[in-house]
């Protein structure tokens, strides 16, 4: 079976703690994202993966079989790097042809092999050009078509896309989901484009600081952040986190005091666990209705900055204690600056986080 | 869960990962093989401790102590300086009175007239590299390709006519002569060298600098010149190796006072009739390898990332 | 630019400026033969060198009027080689046609005499050739032993490791060593009676070992020396090329499973052959005018005698100048062959990629 499975690994260099206890676990005919802030340790821990690197501590178990003390040659896995790595001194086919070597197929079979993917992966053409004389698009399509020529345990992507100009990675995502959706092997896919990982990704794995804060599918990282981090990482324009003082909580529903405007919502009964204190509170942009009048569970603010986003408008709007709220409205909606705007947040799109940065969820 | 070692990981070699970094293991391995590489050079050095009947000692006498008696006394040599003070004055010929040899002179000579050629050649040739390099001629790659010829020919094909014109010219045996020869001898690998160093570095940043209202010079001196420091080091110590220790022109054209110490090791080899003095040989060889030694130890680094730079073509 | 300021730039042939360097040329080569008729060599010498400077000054003044700055930042090299390089070997070239000995201050033009008497003559022809046969034998031995030494010592180095910085100087120690060093020494290793050679054979068989009595183990000597303090300088450019490979390569290719041989040929070598071929170009120069280690070893005796070596005895120690400066002129003609050679190999290579 095709299953990655990494337990509690650990990378240390000297000193510094690049990956932290992270753990993860891949089926077959999984895609994963490690997404991160660079310098965040996913590569690192896609190297352990593959071999290119040892985990000072934790086990790396690809198809059932613990490899951590094995090199990359014995592992069988496909991996396409960051910059590609094509090898400059062979030809196009002859690079898609290099991971046969080892199967000792005949010349036939292994022409035919390499036919195939480039068939699949629009090669044919450039089958005999110099990796130098290829576009960027097209060494891109090379280093998938050397991973998916043979039959390997597992694919490792490392930032596949982002040496690609906007509409060629917007392209590129979908054929590479297709390529790998027919192949049904565990694939893990490092990348610190959310739009990448939330379109690629059966699940993501949010990593920061060495450590892997949360794992979910796209939705529930985007639905449900586990805590303030992937709160503000996941989601464009990025998510408002704000400072609240919870004053009670009763039947479900709990006031609080919120940029300066006491509101009352709906929400989660975990809530209740919270001391009525300080708590953190996110909303996203677009979980907020312009409501014409001031009411209960209203925030109060004053619009100051209008970034028309095409079928949506962002609106920088300044909160009565003077911090910065994000808003998106329809195109319809016309705010002009220094409106005052009466924001009511959609209850199940907000968010209570306690003092140690974690979500409150039943 | 602690990651099993093998015994040859904890050795230092690493094999799960790490293409190109060995541990202590290589260490061991490399260190093997550079001693007995350099064991020819380490016997010179021992022997420049050595008297003479010592260094031709039958077995052969390798180790300054007996170690606390781990060594048997036939192979135990007791060191000296003598060697070191010979090398300036004539204190081994029997009888004589102590007199200078001159070697404190040839030392000079050698610094001067390698260190001054090296320097001369790297400033020419950085200059014409750098023409070469930002106004190509019309045939550039012809004359390219002359000046690169003319390190290719045997130096015995140019000494003919070179003595014959010194003579003339009154050039034999003065600095001014050996030094211009030298020049001419390192300037085609400097050329070559620092051309290849100008032709990889971005044309923009010179661009922007003109732009900027720069002057062709400073552009040159402020913006060239520090991007390849590292090739100018190398060539240095190429260049410093091959004419530090250069014997035939030197031999051929450097008088009495302008003797470079090859050449007046080469003198002292027959020693006056009483054969080869090694250890003073040694001791001459010791002394003249340590400038050159400690130049290329510093400049190590450059070294490597220069012929990188200068010689890979992307 | 308009016709007038053609006409200021470029002076016309008469007019004496000091950017007419036509005309310089024209009145220095006139008075440079008048000199040479007419004053003895060295008076005419200098006025020679005058006419040479002058020409050279209008050049110059002109390159920097015409703000031709290409011309101006080339000349000073230009200039020490045609004085250093190439006028001696026009000069080289003109004695091959005269007999001349240093020794005496007679001159003959004799045209191409030299050459056939080398070419042809009983006594010189055989012995030319088998200095030749010699001289080849030792570069095909050395530069294929400083080939494999260096590209094995390179291949050590590639890896980063504790104290590789301090190895690394100890192996480049035998090329900062003077060949006369060399020599002198490796012919003390070799000595019968003291040298450690000869020692731990005798120790083993009781016998002592006279390295240099017969043919093949003089060359054996050379070549060992010879290899011994140039390999260092092919594993400095072998090792250029091996710590240019970009890691991901290698890291690609264990993901890919390439073997080590193929891994070697696709991706390591290609990275190399440039050096390589520089290196075997190098010392196959070098290695084809080896005279030193000779003359310190062997004296060219038990047949050891090579084509540099032979010049120098004919036009120093024999005094037969323009004969050497004949032969000079063959083995010249030898190197730029194999230059050439080279040349063509290295372009054809360039062109297939």
């Amino acid at each position: 079976m095709s299953t990655i499975e990494v337990k509690k690994i650990t990378k240390k260099y000297g000193e510094f703690l690049a990956v932290k206890d992270a753990s993860l676990s891949v089926k077959a005919g999984e895609v994963v994202c490690l997404l991160g802030p660079s310098g965040c340790g996913k590569t690192t821990t896609l190297r352990m993966i593959a071999g290119l690197e040892r985990a000072t501590e934790g086990d790396v178990i690809i198809a059932g079989k613990r490899m951590n003390d094995l090199p990359p040659e014995k592992r069988d896995i496909a991996m396409v790097f960051q910059f590609y790595a094509l090898y400059p001194a062979l030809n196009v086919g002859q690079n898609i042809a290099m991971p046969l070597h080892f199967e000792k197929l005949s010349k036939d079979e292994s022409d035919k092999r390499v036919n195939k993917v480039a068939k699949i992966l629009h090669l044919t053409e450039v089958l005999d050009r110099m990796p130098g004389q290829v576009s960027e698009g097209e060494k891109q399509r090379i280093a998938v078509a050397r991973a998916i020529v043979r039959d390997p345990n597992c694919f490792l992507f490392d930032e596949p896309l982002s040496r690609l100009d906007v509409e060629l990675r917007h392209s590129m995502r979908g054929q590479i989901k297709e390529v790998l959706s027919n192949l049904s092997k565990a694939t893990v896919i490092v990348t610190h484009d959310q739009l990448e990982a939330l379109t690629m990704a059966d699940r993501i794995a949010i990593m920061r600081d060495g450590m892997i804060e949360q794992v979910g599918t796209p939705h529930e990282v985007f639905a449900k952040p586990a805590n303030v981090f992937v709160a503000s990482f996941i989601g464009t324009p990025q998510m408002n986190l704000m400072e609240a003082d919870l004053k009670s909580f009763n039947k479900g529903m709990a006031s609080v005091s919120l940029a300066g405007s006491a509101v009352e919502m709906a929400a989660d009964p975990a809530v209740s666990t919270l001391k009525p204190s300080k708590v953190m509170i996110g909303i996203r942009p677009r979980a907020f209705t312009a409501e014409s009048s001031a009411g209960k569970s209203t925030i109060r603010a004053q619009a100051e900055l209008i970034e028309p986003m095409g079928a949506e408008t962002l609106v920088h709007a300044r909160t009565k204690l003077g911090g910065d709220i994000r808003v998106v409205v329809p195109r319809t909606q016309r705010v002009k600056i220094g409106e005052v705007l009466h924001l009511k947040p959609d209850p199940k799109q907000t968010h209570f986080f306690g003092e140690n940065g974690r979500a409150v969820r039943a | 869960m602690a990651t099993s070692t093998t015994i040859w990981e904890k050795l230092g070699f690493r094999k799960a990962s790490g293409v190109t970094e060995a541990g202590w293991g290589q260490t061991l391995l490399a260190g093997l093989v550079s001693l007995i590489y350099f064991l020819p050079v380490l016997l010179i050095i021992i022997t420049s401790f050595k008297v003479q009947n010592e260094a031709m000692s039958v077995p052969p006498k390798f180790f300054p102590t007996s170690f606390f008696g781990l060594i048997p006394d036939v192979y135990v040599f007791s060191p000296t300086l003598e060697n070191f003070t010979s090398v300036f004055s004539r204190a081994f010929v029997t009888g004589g009175a102590v007199e200078s040899t001159g070697f404190d002179r040839f030392f000079f000579n050698s610094m001067f007239i390698a260190g001054s050629s090296v320097l001369l050649a790297l400033v020419i040739g950085t200059l014409a590299a750098y023409g070469f390099s930002r106004y190509p001629l019309k045939g550039n790659d012809t004359y390219l390709f002359i000046i690169l010829t003319t390190r290719m020919l045997p130096a015995i094909v140019v000494i003919i006519p070179i003595i014959l014109m010194f003579r003339i010219a009154g050039l034999s045996g003065s600095y001014p002569g050996i030094i211009l020869l030298y020049t001419a001898f390192n300037l085609p690998f400097t050329i070559w060298m620092m051309k290849s160093f100008f032709d990889e570095l971005s044309l923009d940043v010179e661009d922007a600098a003109r732009i900027d209202g720069s002057s062709e010079l400073r552009v040159f001196f402020k913006i060239c010149l520090p991007q390849v420091v590292a090739g100018l080091a190398a060539t240095f110590v190429f260049g410093l190796i091959l004419t530090w220790n250069e014997f035939l022109f030197a031999l051929l054209l450097t008088g009495i006072d302008t003797r470079t110490v090859p050449v007046a090791m080469n003198q002292a080899v027959a020693g006056g009739g009483i054969g080869v003095l090694w250890g003073l040989l040694a001791a001459i060889e010791t002394l003249f390898l340590i400038p050159v030694f400690l130049v290329t130890f510093f400049l190590q680094n450059h070294l490597l990332r220069g012929v990188t730079f200068g010689t890979v073509k992307r | 630019m308009t016709m007038t300021a053609t006409q200021q730039q470029t002076p016309g042939f008469l007019n004496v400026a000091p950017d007419n360097w036509k005309l310089a040329i024209a009145v220095g080569l006139a008075v440079s033969i008048l000199a040479a008729s007419l004053f003895p060599a060295s008076a005419s010498f200098w006025v020679v060198g005058a006419m040479v400077a002058m020409v050279a000054a209008s050049i110059v003044v002109n390159a920097f009027r015409k703000r031709y700055y290409g011309g101006l930042l080339v000349s000073p090299a230009i200039a020490v080689l045609f004085v250093m390089n190439i006028f001696p070997l026009l000069w080289s070239l003109g004695l091959s046609f005269f007999a001349y000995q240093s020794s005496q201050q007679s001159m003959r033009f004799i045209g191409l005499a030299n050459y056939s008497r080398l070419l042809t003559d009983d006594l010189k022809a055989p012995e030319l050739w088998g200095n030749l046969t010699n001289t080849a034998m030792f570069t095909v031995l050395t530069v294929s032993a400083q080939m494999i030494v260096g590209f094995l010592l390179a291949v050590m180095f590639a890896k980063q490791f504790p104290l590789r910085r301090y190895l690394l100087i100890l192996v480049l120690t035998p090329m900062m060593l003077s060949v006369v060093a060399v020599g002198v020494f490796f012919s003390y290793y070799y000595d019968p009676t003291f040298g450690l050679i000869s020692q731990s054979i005798k120790a083993w068989n009781g016998e002592q070992f006279i390295l240099f009595s017969n043919k093949t183990g003089a060359v054996a000597g050379i070549v060992f020396a010879d290899a011994w303090m140039w390999s260092p300088f092919v594993m400095l450019l072998v090792l250029a090329g091996l710590v240019s490979v970009p890691k991901y390569l290698y890291e690609a290719a264990s993901i890919d499973r390439v073997g080590s041989w193929r891994r070697f040929w696709t991706i390591t070598f290609p990275y190399i052959r440039g050096l390589l071929m520089l290196a075997l170009l190098f010392r196959t120069i070098e290695a084809f005018k080896m005279a030193d280690l000779i003359i310190l070893l062997t004296k060219g005796g038990n047949d050891t005698m090579t084509i540099s070596y032979h010049v120098i005895r004919i036009a120093n120690e024999q005094n037969k100048t323009s004969e050497g400066a004949a032969l000079s002129y063959l083995l010249l003609f030898v190197v730029i062959v194999l230059t050439n050679l080279y040349l063509y190999i290295a372009n054809r290579r360039s062109r297939e990629n």
